[in-house]
């Protein structure tokens, strides 16, 4: 097997990588490139999974992947701190998806790609669910969650705009900082703020249509 | 002064509004501060922030998918032939 197997000496996520050194016996490789191969593999799910939730389906998602690879090799100059490997891979992955969304959009005029939020008001499940007067025996809003499925939240994911879904896809699921977001799709930290903001009230928004769709939600309550 | 007595107290509609930024950690140490005295005291934002914390932790369960066995084999290749 390539990966895993070869260079050793760079089987740690935390091996600094300064100057190229000579891996085997005759075929010159950089450390970068060393370090790349030793641990993309223990990446690929992450990665996958990630692809996933941008894509919305499995084949465009190993794509992808197979994408992000091949830019990753292409700029293993630009690889700079090891410890930061994942998210390195994770910026060159969602860089391309957008820039890949903007193209398809150009081509075919479809909106997936909406800059700008509308100018309307936070949507909040909790509030569209609770009923302060049950508080003590009753919790509409934690039933609502106890029914709702893994398949249910991906489906509302995936009605996300592409620059909404991207945020909330490496926050609520990446764990990364808005400052580390800011940083892999290169706006400022408030951008993330706000698109994070609108994000997850759409997605609360298209989470509750389904639950009323789904019949999850009793509509005889106030409000509902 | 200790640094409880510069906690600044809000109101439900400020705890609200930073409930989400709160949850992930992104506030200033004031800030911070304040919403966890506030939320100490009050049933009705401690009830909103759990339902908030609780979704967003189904949200990151939801992004959990193992890799399909073909792509390792399509990634050596494409290392491999690079």
């Amino acid at each position: 097997m390539l990966i895993a197997s070869q260079t050793p000496e760079y089987d740690r996520l935390d091996t600094p990588v300064a100057t190229p050194l000579t891996m085997g016996s005759s075929k010159p490789k950089s450390s970068n490139r060393a370090y790349f191969e030793a641990n993309i593999e223990s990446c690929l799910g992450r990665l996958y999974g990630t692809a996933l939730q941008l894509t919305r389906n499995p084949s465009d998602a190993e794509d992808l992947v197979a994408d992000t690879v091949t830019r990753g090799l292409d700029k293993i100059d630009t690889l700079i701190d090891c410890n930061r490997f994942i998210y390195w891979l994770l910026r060159i992955m969602t860089n391309h998806f957008i820039s890949e969304c903007r193209k398809i959009e150009k081509r075919t005029g479809h909106e997936s790609y909406v800059e700008e939020p509308e100018n309307d008001e936070p949507f909040s499940l909790y509030e569209r669910l609770h009923q302060p007067f049950l508080l003590w025996w009753g919790t509409p809003e934690q039933d609502f969650l106890n029914k709702t499925l893994t398949e249910d939240i991906r489906a509302a994911i995936e009605t996300l705009p592409v620059n909404y879904r991207v945020v909330v896809v490496l926050s609520d699921i990446e764990g990364m900082s808005y400052q580390e977001i800011a940083d892999t799709i290169d706006v400022p930290v408030g951008t993330v703020r706000s698109r994070l903001a609108r994000g997850r009230s759409l997605l609360q928004k298209a989470l509750w249509q389904h639950g009323k769709e789904s019949n999850l939600i009793d509509q005889k309550k106030p409000g509902q | 002064m200790s640094m409880s007595d510069d906690v600044k107290i809000i109101q439900c509609e400020e705890a609200i509004r930073k409930m989400l930024e709160y949850i992930d950690e992104e506030l200033h140490q004031h800030d911070h501060a304040s919403m966890e005295k506030h939320l100490e005291s009050c049933r009705e934002c401690y009830s909103r922030m759990e339902f908030e914390q609780r979704l967003k932790s189904m949200v990151k369960d939801s992004g959990s998918e193992p890799a399909p066995p073909g792509l390792n084999k399509r990634i050596n290749k494409i290392i491999k032939d690079y």
